[in-house]
Parts: structure tokens; sequence; C-alpha cells
């Protein structure tokens, strides 16, 4: 395949102005569209938290397109992509690589495994062993691995995508609390609406439409998207509003953990990269409100005595809650 | 690696406020304290202002000890002493100023300020004036405002911290008037401010030398207010009876010490109507007190008359007091004399002022009788050149001759010896009696002010069936001197030397009004004393008001206050206050007549006014575009006048 037109490998050639970005934005939006269909919010989402160098989970029943999701972000944002299925017997030189002697040289020579690359797609995250869980988790924190005494530098940029199955309880070891902490958004996909589903199952082979879906941008133009993002500004009325709904899930007495300082910011790095993913002038509180049930809703731990039955209603309920400034 | 000894500049924003906070606590003291303990201050202040600036160090540990040692072996040398208002104050001062030298955290600070405190507060044993009170107010204001600079964020001006020490200041004021008032006074207290004995007493001495004293100060200090339930007695009338001087050794009269007389009051014969009134004392640090020529009855504790019918305390009038009395200005005293005491009240010395002696004799011959004698003596000084001056010459020894004879001119104390060293010299019993007389009315606050420059002398005469009888020989001379009070007679040479009036006489009222506030202060504040709260108490209604009682009134208050004050800061709570942005928001969200429910954004909100139709779609879509741009995005006029545009275009 040849995507050299469309493919901007320079910094000159990079599109600068806050208008010329958004297009891209738009266009990877657009292309995602064709393969996800009818899951305009999720895709909005995946993109803002890929612009807010944030790492994506993705949690759903098996068959919804988690996996198409991550593939088809990898291929319209140039990323290269590896996936890595998880199992109860992976250990973590699967995922890092191994350092092999070769008898002709003499030496040890290290082969790096699925993990150096720019797009992981870590499936079913859930079913191997908290050890390996925590190989790659340790990973997405540092962007590096240790081998053998020495560091190893992972590609910029770098994004996890794990998926995790909720319903399976049989064989699996759920990700606690602070190693969620570590994806910025928890994502769920759930059923295509009656006309999406339609389009499914008598159109194309997803699979093969993956195929010929062409880049909208490079690396080096997602890391200036990245930076662009961070330059969205925040007014005082904003860190008044996010405030507001941080002491709101710490005093609730449906919510047993609230939200941390860490949790804080990950809200507003999220809604700025929101905000330029809708294109608005600087970070409106409907940015905040459309990721902050991503954002919080695994972070939060909900009372034992709650009245709600998910993560999304409670988050819901945490926002119709709050007044805005 | 060497360590930088350099300060950092921290304390740079926060110092000068310090210092300033340093410098209004302390200038009360700077008129009482060596002026080389105000100069370390200053030059301690400047030199710590500087290493911060500069970011030099502090000066070393031995540097500072020998600094420390040497201030408090000068304050020991200045005062001899370390106890004491004085030296505990200069000893403030130095601390405050080497404390400045070793200033390096913010917590060096708060020990700096809470000095500054200490000095104010201190500042209280020396004086309490009226216009202390602002000028403590505004030094504690400015103490909080230095308080608040050191945690002031960057964003926060000195205007800000100002007015939030004020807020603080009001917050407490409730408290501080309630404990005032209900703290329960008692009448010896448990501890004893100690008296400045470094001033010198003013007010009048206990003996007299006429011709020693070649200026008499007209000072102006105030020696009593009075203030009077009924009528004010003419100003002949006004006599403020003192001590009372019987012993005469030639050259100089004096009292004997205060002593108590069983007989004094029942020798006194009342005649005419009653004077109440209430005198305000200023301290004198001495015994007498200060009464209505003839003072019947007084209210205040250790309070006795003397055989010459002259008021004394037994302890010194080391604070402002007040007290009420009675005094008949009609009256008769001590119609009955004994040989012996006529014989004691007309001793004089053997051969001092012979020619007064002999003139006196002669004079007394030729009248006939002791009346004739005593108006031949008044029409003497009056028709004879003799003149009132303040500033005579001096006499030397047998002053009575030299005055009466040569110089002929003095005040009041002269005329008072002269004329009694001629009474007792033809064998009539005679005393002087030192106090004062006049007393300037206050139209304002109505009462009659009393100054140092009032102070007189005058005599009294034993004449059978009279009594002891006033004679004034100073009216002789100058009656002027009788009939307006010593300061307004100096008022009209002032007023004449000036050539004008206007501006002396809007000064005097000035005097008047401030002097009238006084009054008032002195009765009201300062004159709060365990009596006066009795009877405040059971004005309110407290039956037999005890410290019990009104320390769990004040306990209740207090506690009440906070709550009240609480309640009120709840009630008064509003988020911060909404930009400009928002107030021309709310007014689009009023014309909707919707209400926006919690958590709904202004878009989704804009949806819903859409569907209420109401307000046009576009005008809806424009507002709430302009809304999100300026409230959230990055602002600017722009948005916020193409808000307030659309807004005032729909309605």
């Amino acid at each position: 395949m040849d995507h050299g037109m469309q493919r901007p490998t320079t910094l000159e050639s990079l599109p600068t102005g806050r208008s010329a970005q958004h297009a891209v934005v738009d266009q990877a939006r657009q292309a995602l569209g064709t393969i996800i269909l009818g899951k305009d919010e999720q895709i909005s989402l995946a993109l803002a938290c890929l612009l807010a160098r944030g790492h994506l989970l993705i949690e759903d029943l098996p068959g919804l397109g988690k996996t198409m999701l991550a593939q088809a972000l990898a291929r319209v944002l140039g990323l290269s992509f590896r996936r890595i299925q998880f199992t109860s017997d992976l250990l973590p030189a699967d995922i890092i690589g191994v350092s092999i002697f070769r008898p002709e040289s003499g030496e040890f020579e290290f082969q790096p495994g699925p993990v150096f690359s720019q797009l992981i797609l870590a499936d079913e995250v859930n079913r191997a062993t908290p050890k390996t869980q925590s190989a790659l988790l340790e990973a997405m924190e540092e962007q590096q691995v240790s081998v053998d005494g020495s560091t190893r530098q992972l590609p910029t940029p770098f994004f996890v995508v794990a998926t995790q199955n909720p319903g399976d309880q049989i064989g699996t070891f759920p990700l606690p609390e602070s190693q969620l902490d570590r994806f910025l958004m928890r994502v769920e996909i759930g059923y295509p609406d009656e006309q999406s589903e339609r389009e499914l199952i008598a159109g194309e082979d997803r699979r093969l439409m993956l195929k010929d879906l062409a880049a909208v941008t490079a690396p080096e133009m997602l890391t200036a998207l990245q930076s662009a993002v961070r330059e969205i500004p925040i007014t005082d009325a904003l860190v008044s509003y996010v405030q507001a709904l941080v002491r709101h899930t710490r005093e609730s007495a449906d919510i047993e953990i609230g939200l941390s300082p860490r949790g804080a910011q990950a809200l507003v790095a999220a809604a700025r990269a929101y905000a330029f993913v809708e294109n608005h002038s600087g970070v409106y509180p409907d940015d905040v409100q459309a990721v902050f049930s991503s954002v919080a809703g695994h972070r939060l731990k909900p009372a034992g005595s709650t009245r709600f039955r998910s993560p999304a209603e409670l988050c819901q309920h945490v926002l119709d809650s709050v007044a805005i400034p | 690696m060497v360590r930088p000894r350099g300060t950092d500049g921290a304390l740079l924003s926060s110092l000068p406020w310090t210092l300033m906070a340093l410098v209004f606590s302390l200038a009360p003291h700077v008129p009482f304290i060596p002026i080389w303990i105000t100069a370390a201050f200053l030059g301690c202040a400047g030199w710590r202002y500087v290493i911060e600036k500069q970011r030099r160090a502090l000066p070393g540990t031995w540097v500072r000890a020998l600094l420390a040692l040497g201030c408090f072996l000068g304050v020991l040398a200045t005062y001899g002493g370390i106890s004491g208002v004085g030296p505990g104050s200069a000893l403030l001062a130095i601390m405050a100023a080497l404390k400045l030298l070793e200033t390096r955290k913010r917590r060096d600070q708060f020990v700096l300020l809470f000095l500054s405190i200490f000095l104010v507060m201190s500042s209280l044993l020396r004086e309490q004036y009226l216009w202390s009170l602002p000028y403590m107010l505004l030094s504690i204001l400015v103490v909080m405002t230095a308080w608040l600079r050191m945690s002031a964020g960057k964003s926060q001006t000195a205007r800000q911290s100002f007015a939030t020490g004020g807020r603080l200041l009001m917050y407490a004021a409730p408290l501080a008037i309630v404990m005032w008032i209900f703290f329960p006074r008692i009448s010896t207290p448990f501890w004893a401010v100690p008296i400045d004995t470094s001033r010198a007493s003013s007010g009048i001495s206990d003996t007299m030398s006429p011709g020693d004293i070649s200026q008499l100060s007209m000072s102006d200090e105030v020696a009593f207010r009075v203030s009077f339930d009924g009528a004010i007695p003419e100003p002949r009338d006004r006599y403020w009876r003192g001590l009372v001087l019987t012993r005469f050794n030639g050259r100089t009269w004096s009292a004997r010490e205060p002593g108590i007389s069983r007989f004094a009051r029942d020798q006194i014969e009342i005649i005419g109507e009653r004077v109440d009134y209430n005198i305000t004392l200023e301290p004198t640090r001495q015994q007498w007190l200060f009464a209505l020529d003839m003072p019947y009855t007084w209210s205040l504790s250790k309070t006795f008359m003397g055989p010459q019918q002259q008021l004394a305390r037994s302890i010194p009038i080391d604070q402002r007091i007040s007290y009420n009395a009675t005094s008949y200005t009609d009256y008769r005293v001590q119609t009955d004399l004994s040989r012996q005491y006529r014989i004691w009240y007309s001793d004089l010395p053997e051969g001092s002022n012979p020619r007064t002696a002999e003139l006196a004799r002669e004079m007394r011959a030729a009248a006939g009788s002791d009346r004739a004698f005593v108006n031949a003596v008044l029409d003497k000084l009056n028709q004879e050149e003799y003149y009132y001056t303040l500033e005579p010459p001096p006499l030397g020894s047998n002053p009575v001759d030299r005055f009466l004879f040569e110089t002929r001119r003095g005040f009041c104390e002269h005329y008072a010896s002269a004329f009694s060293v001629m009474m007792r010299s033809a064998g009539i019993p005679t005393r002087i009696v030192l106090g004062y007389h006049g007393g300037e009315l206050n139209p304002m606050g109505g009462h009659l002010t009393v100054r140092q420059s009032d102070a007189h002398a005058w005599t009294e005469i034993w004449i059978a069936d009279l009594g002891w009888h006033r004679v004034d020989p100073t009216a002789a001379v100058a009656p002027e001197r009788i009939e307006m009070s010593a300061s307004d007679a100096a008022f009209d040479g002032i007023r004449a030397a000036w050539g004008f009036t206007a501006p002396s006489r809007l000064l005097h009222q000035m005097a008047l009004t401030w002097d009238a506030l006084n009054t008032k202060w002195n009765e009201w504040i300062l004159g709060y004393g365990p009596e006066t709260q009795n009877s405040f108490m059971q004005w309110l209604g407290m039956n037999e008001p005890s410290w019990r009682k009104m320390l769990l009134t004040l306990v209740c208050l207090v506690i009440g206050i906070i709550m009240l004050i609480s309640v009120i800061l709840m009630v008064r709570y509003r988020p911060p206050a909404k930009d400009a942005a928002a107030i021309h928001y709310q007014r689009f969200v009023k014309k909707t007549g919707l209400d926006p429910q919690t958590g709904e954004t202004p878009c989704v909100f804009a949806l819903r006014a859409q569907e209420a139709g109401i307000i046009p779609s576009e005008a809806v879509a424009a507002i709430t575009e302009a809304y999100m741009v300026a409230r959230y995005g990055p602002g600017g006029d722009t948005s916020l006048e193409r808000l307030k545009h659309a807004v005032s275009a729909i309605g």
C-alpha cells in the first residue's frame, strides 16, 4: 500500500493553524466512523484519549468491536500496531522481549517484544496473571522497559489500548484500582443501534475495509496535535466546575472513594482533548461532562449501599447534582 | 560545597509590612523611651531591610549576642533597673529591634508581630487618652495586614489584605465590647499597674514660697473637670478648696500632713442651697482632693476631711478618679475658736518681715476694729500701686517686706502671703487655702474644665461670730482675675497680640469640642470602674450583680455573638462573584422563561430554549456561543460585546 501522498512526514509540512489541525482530527473521526458504525461518541472519546496522551481501556462483551476500534485507530493515525492476546500463561518476557544467546557472535542479543510498538492492543488484559499485567502497566507508566539491567526506551507516541470482558469472572484477574488509574479513560462500546446493525450485517466485511483504510496523519503530526491540545485555555469558571465535581465525589454518600487530585488532573486533560476534538474555543462544561463518565467511572469506588447499578449511572448522577458556575 | 549564607529574599514582599507594624506599635513609646533605643530600632530595621534586598547574610551569632548584651546594659544604665513600665517597654523595643536581625523565616515574623501587639498594649500603661483608641485600632489593623501579607498570594493586593484585616476587626468588635462591659471589675485588682515614676508630678505642691518662683507657668493641662447636677455656681463662688497652709517660717508657708479630724465636718454650719456635682480628677500623685468651697458630703472611699476642712485620701491619686460631692457656697465654719488656737493661727516667726509687722500694727490701731482693719488692708492693696503679674521679680529674704514696699508685683501667692502676714501681725487668726479658682464652662459638654493655670491661693481669716471667713486679696488687686478665669484672661491677651479674632475663636471652639469629647471619654470609658459597672448591671436588670453572674453573662454573650457572626457569615456567603459574561447570560436565561437544571450545560439548555421557542433559535444559538467563548473560551472583549448585543437585541 502506498500512502505517500497522504502521509506528511516532515514537520514543515504539518498544518499549524487550529482549523487545519481540527480538519485532521475530523478526517480521522470520519474514517473511524466508516468502520465502527453508530459509535460516534466512543470514537471521539478514543481520539480524545490518545490526543491527551492517555491510555485507553475498552470494556465490553466480546464481539462488539473492541479490537476493531483499536486496529482502526492505529491505521487512521498511522501508528505501528501490535496485538497481544493476554492469556493466563502469558509471561512478562512475552510482552517485553528476551535476550537470546547468539553462538555466532558469542553475545546475547535483545529480541524486542510486541511492546515496542506505537499502539498496542492488549486484548483481554484481565486474563493474564498480575505479574504479567504489571509488566505492561510499568511500560505504560514509564514509557520504557528494563531488560537484563539495561533500560530501553519505547517508541513515541506510545499508546496502550486494553480490552476487558466484564462478565467473565472465571479465570480472570481483575485489574486493581491502582492499576486502573493508569488508564486515562475506560470506554464501553455497547450494542449498535438498529440502523447501524443492519448496515453491519448487510454491508462489506469490516476486516477487509480496515485493510483499505488510509492514514490521515502520522506520528509527528500526532505529537503536534497533542501539543496543541495542551494550549487550549482553561478558565477559572471551568476550574471551579471541576473542583465542584471532584468535591462532590468525595462528599457524596453514594461514593466511598472519590476522585484524587490525579483524577482531577486527568479529568481536565481529557476534557481539553475532547474540546479539541469538538473544535471548541475553550474547554466547555459540556466537554467535562462528555468525558466525566469515562474518566471517573473506573476511578470511583461506589459505596456498598449505592442505588446505582453501573458506574455510568453514578457518574451521571454526579453530573446532575453539581451546578455549573 | 559551601552553603550560600545570604538570605533568599523570600521575605522581601512581607518584610516592609512587618517593619511598618513595628513602627506603628513603637511610635507611642518614642516620647518616653531614651532616644538611643529609637535610633537602635530604626538602625536595625534599615539594616535588616538592606540585608533582604541585597541578599546579604544575617549578622553572626557573636555580633547578635554582643548587641543584645550591650543594649541590655544600656537599658540598665539608663533606668538603673529593669522593672517598671519605662525599662519594660524599652526592653520590648530593643527585643523587637534585635529579633529583626535573626528573622529568617515566617515563624520569626510571627514572633515580631506578637511583639508589636504587646507593644501596642503596653502603650496603654502610659496613657489612655481619647486619641489612643483610634490609634491603637489603626496599629492593630496594620499588624493584621502585615500578618495577612505573609501568607498572601501574588494576586492579592495590599489593599485587599488591609480590607480583610478590617473585616476581621469588625467581627471581633462586638466581642471586645461585650467583654469590656461584662468582664467583672474588681475594686482591689489582683494586679497593679506599675506607675511610671519617671514623669514629674504636676499640680499643687504642699508648700508655698512666694518670691522663689519668678515665673508661673501657664500650663494648659487639665486639673479636673466638674459636671453639676443643677445650676452652675457663679464665677465668684467657684473656689475649689484643696489644701490649707497654716505654718509660716518667714519665707515659706507649709501644710501639715493630711490627717483626719473628727470635728472638722461638725464645725461647718450650712446656710444656703446645696450644690451637687461630680469631679473627675486627673492623677496628681498627691493625697489632696479638690471640692467646691465648702464641701459637706463626698462619695469616695478612703477619703476624709482634715482639721481645716480640707479633703484628703489615704492613698495618693495615681489614676484618674471620679467622685460625687455636695457643697454649700454659703456657710459658716467654726464660729468658736479656742484661745490656744487663736494664738496658733496667728503665729509668726520672731523678727521676720519687720516692716510689714510694724505697718500692720499701725493700721490695726488706726482702724479700731478687726473688720475695719481688714477692709483697710484690702483698700491699700486696691488703691495703691500693686500689680498683678505672672512674672514677678524675685524677693530674697524677708520676702513680704520686699514685696509690699519695693517690688509691688506678684500673683495670688504673693498677695495671699502678704495679706496673711499682716493679719497675723495684728493678731487675727489666718490661714492660706491652696486650690483652684474659676474654670472654663464648656457649652458643649455642659461641664466646667479647671486647668493647672487656674491654680489659686486665697486666705481665710477668723472673726468672732463669723468663723473662718474667705478673703481673696488677689481680688482686691486684680478683680478681673476673679471674675474671669486665668485662662480666659490669657486668651484675651493672645487675641489682642495677634490682632484678629476669627481663627483664634475657631481654634477655641475646636478646643472646647475636644475637651467635651474628652470629658465623655473619661466619664464613660475610663471611668467605667466597679461602681459604674454595678449600677450599669442593675440598670440592665441584673439583681445583685456579682462577678459570677457577670462572668456567666459574659460567657453566654460571647458564645451567642460567635454563633450569630457564624450564622451571618454562612447566610451571607455567595459563590465567587460572577463575571460580566455570566451576568448577561443570566438576563438571557430569565427571558427564556425556563429554569436551568442543576448540571445542565448552557449548550443543553440552549436546545431546550430553542424548543420552547420564546426566543428565536438563532438568537439562542448566538447568545450561547458568545457566552461560551466569553466565559470558557479565550474570552476577550469582542465575545463579551457580542454577548451584550445579542442579549440586548432580544428584549
